[in-house]
């Protein structure tokens, strides 16, 4: 799990062990939009339904209506496991900082938290636990793969 | 003795004390006014904690309703330390505290980590405490020990990364045994888990099942999976249900509506179609991990007793039953028939008259937990019927522990029968409620106070809830009340025929038999339907099964031509 993030202005990025892709910032327009101008990033409401096209993105924001909207992470997954979307996926809209161990494990890179909140750089939200049970985008191994665990 | 049950890891030990750091940190940021009550209300709930009517209450989980003695004794210790020295067994076999300081609750869970357990994902809209057959591993009636499978679900659904944020909350219960008695067929999704001809763990999956405000019978949308694609297959769920369910309305937000609305068909395919594209991933079970996982369950090591000893047991039992009647009462409803010669699992009910249904004292926990010790191997189930069990009694023992549960208060002989009421904390605790529901049990216990006339009417479920989210499963009882309110008065609503699928009966929903009555009323209106039932039966026939076959009309005309 991440234990950091850097922020530069309002985004912040999570960065883990293995580093973090080359961070892209970029002009985010919905999808009618970016199709005519597929240079800008992709913005995507959390019902959208994506197809390989979003492939070529150079970076996606899903735009999270509020925080319990759990459709943005699924749809996060699929994003990443699905449609072999490789480059940056941001989290925008109702993002708050209890939120971020879901997002990181879901695939995104980045977020901009939502108007008021907070977080240092080493907040332990980041991270409450130090694994998890499941397969995630992040760690493809349930606990049960892992063999240190399971004594 | 090795008990069978669960035991933590050193990984599952980490996890929950992470996870207890985690909210000690959430209910301090609160305090000091750091988050908002709307979002500390979705980060409480998905630990167990409620704000209620009067305090809030904490929900416990106690997974698919087992529990070590040491558990119950820490059980006991919180509620004498942080409650008012009780506790309440729930509808879904967990143990929810009415009177804990919201600051004090975290260190109530590190009491409960200490002796493995939490309050994880007991309430929110999130995947909750999987449920199981409270006979689970003992009954004679069961393919195989459901409880493995249940435990591989708890971990896979615990702070999933993707799950915890559903649109509504959603509830697995699974079933080994021929008959039901976890309520499958009213589940968000219901397991039927058994072993095929070949000795290979099989999955049914039956989705879309419940009570609130919509009841439903689940549909099976597949049948005989490997036990191996059972995590794959609820992700599979999960995800459509996660994506396509409803958010805009929360009474249309549980999985029954989007079933409906795309036709068990139309949402199989869709199932079937993602789980198609995962079923060879990662989560995909190894036969080494459910074979680990089943480890924790194998059965304790009974003595084997002679035959000898055997009838031995058997005829002081029998001699005991004839010298005491309510001894013998007892027995016919509280001891239940167990897999291994010589042994009976035992309920002990909590449903006497005076005691909201549910309701147990830290003395009465450390009393079942004793006996658990000394008469069994230390295990303890609570089942939905919001009693305990003593899963493993010599038979021998009995007579003993029904003395000990009579003085206790533990051994009222009324399992299974009109007066072991399921009831939800109604009105006098649960802000969600339209009315009162313990008064309501109260009063029917008072008037049906007749032991032998109770035993006559055999076995009947009856059921409370105070308002539509059905937490007293009213649907499904064979009497179900729901309290509703009438232009700021409380009123009871009263169905008949429900039943939750066990005794070898399917599962069903209750017909209302008319208007709504006042809670004075409640208890003649069961009066006359039980007059209309002991008329009409015949001599093999059960209450649901008179009405089924009467209908519905012969009890309106009565209802309400006597109300008149």
């Amino acid at each position: 799990m991440p234990r950091h993030v850097e922020f530069e202005g309002t985004v912040g990025r999570f960065v883990d062990s293995q580093g973090r892709r080359a961070p892209v910032d970029l002009p985010l327009l919905a999808a009618d939009a970016w199709a005519a101008t597929p240079s800008a990033g992709l913005l995507l409401s959390t019902d959208a339904e994506p197809d390989a096209r979003v492939q070529s993105a150079p970076m996606i924001g899903i735009d999270f209506s509020s925080f319990h909207d759990g459709r943005g992470l699924s749809l996060a997954v699929l994003l990443r496991t699905r449609l072999g979307y490789a480059g940056e996926l941001r989290a925008l809209g109702d993002v708050r900082p209890d939120l971020l161990h879901y997002l990181v494990r879901c695939g995104f890179d980045s977020f901009v938290l939502a108007e008021g909140c907070q977080i240092d750089t080493d907040d332990p939200r980041l991270a409450p636990h130090a694994s998890h049970y499941q397969a995630s985008v992040q760690n493809p191994l349930p606990v049960f793969r892992r063999d240190h665990v399971t004594s | 003795m090795t008990k069978a049950m669960y035991r933590y890891s050193a990984f599952d030990k980490q996890f929950v004390n992470e996870r207890v750091a985690q909210y000690r940190a959430q209910t301090e940021r609160y305090l000091a006014g750091e988050l908002t009550d709307d979002e500390f209300r979705h980060l409480r709930l998905r630990n167990g904690l409620y704000v209620q009517r009067l305090a809030p209450m904490l929900r416990v989980a106690v997974p698919y309703g087992t529990l070590s003695s040491t558990q119950l004794r820490a059980l006991a210790r919180i509620a004498r330390d942080f409650d008012r020295g009780y506790g309440h067994l729930s509808t879904r076999q967990n143990v929810q505290y009415n009177w804990p300081e919201l600051k004090e609750v975290p260190d109530i869970l590190e009491v409960l980590a200490s002796v493995e357990m939490h309050a994880i994902q007991t309430s929110g809209n999130c995947i909750r405490n999987v449920t199981t057959d409270e006979f689970a591993g003992v009954a004679a009636d069961e393919s195989f020990d459901p409880r493995a499978c249940c435990e591989l679900i708890r971990q896979w659904s615990t702070s999933h990364p993707e799950f915890d944020w559903l649109p509504r909350k959603f509830k697995i219960a699974v079933s080994s045994a021929s008959d039901d008695r976890a309520a499958i067929d009213v589940h968000d999704i219901g397991l039927r888990v058994y072993r095929d001809a070949e000795g290979e763990r099989r999955v049914d999956f039956r989705v879309g099942g419940g009570l609130g405000r919509t009841p439903v019978i689940a549909e099976t949308i597949r049948s005989g999976l490997s036990m191996r694609h059972l995590l794959t297959y609820l992700e599979a769920i999960m995800r459509v249900y996660n994506r396509y369910g409803r958010r805009d309305n929360k009474y249309k937000a549980r999985i029954k509506i989007l079933v409906r609305a795309m036709t068990a068909e139309g949402f199989r395919e869709k199932v079937d179609a993602e789980w198609e594209l995962i079923r060879a991933s990662a989560s995909e079970l190894t036969d080494a991990e459910i074979n680990r996982v089943e480890a924790f369950f194998t059965p304790p090591s009974y003595p084997v007793l002679g035959a000898d000893v055997l009838a031995a047991g058997e005829s002081s039992l029998n001699a005991a039953r004839l010298a005491d009647p309510a001894f013998s009462r007892w027995v016919a409803n509280s001891v239940v028939p167990h897999r291994q010669p010589g042994f009976a699992a035992v309920i002990l009910s909590t449903k006497v008259t005076g005691t909201p249904p549910g309701d147990v004292t830290d003395v009465q926990m450390e009393a079942v937990a004793e006996w658990a010790d000394r008469f069994g191997f230390g295990e303890i189930r609570i089942s939905h019927q919001q009693n305990f069990v003593l899963p493993d009694v010599p038979v021998a023992a009995l007579n003993e522990l029904w003395r000990e549960a009579v003085a206790q208060g533990l051994g009222e002989p009324n399992a299974g029968l009109l007066t072991n009421i399921i009831c939800c904390p109604g009105g006098d605790y649960c802000s969600l409620a339209n009315a009162k529901s313990i008064p309501v049990a109260e009063a029917i216990q008072q008037r049906f106070d007749d032991y032998d006339y109770v035993h006559d009417l055999g076995p009947i479920d009856l059921n409370i809830s105070g308002c539509m989210n059905a937490c007293g499963h009213h649907h499904v009882g064979n009497i179900g009340i729901l309290g509703v309110d009438k232009k700021g008065e409380e009123f009871y609503q009263i169905s008949i025929g429900g039943h939750a699928g066990h005794r070898h009966r399917s599962a069903a929903i209750g017909d209302i038999v008319g208007p709504s009555v006042s809670r004075a009323e409640v208890a003649n209106v069961v009066g006359r339907i039980l007059d209309i039932y002991v008329e009409h039966r015949t001599p093999e026939e059960t209450f649901v099964d008179t009405v089924r076959r009467l209908g519905l009309e012969p009890f309106k005309e009565r209802i309400y031509a006597a109300a008149r």
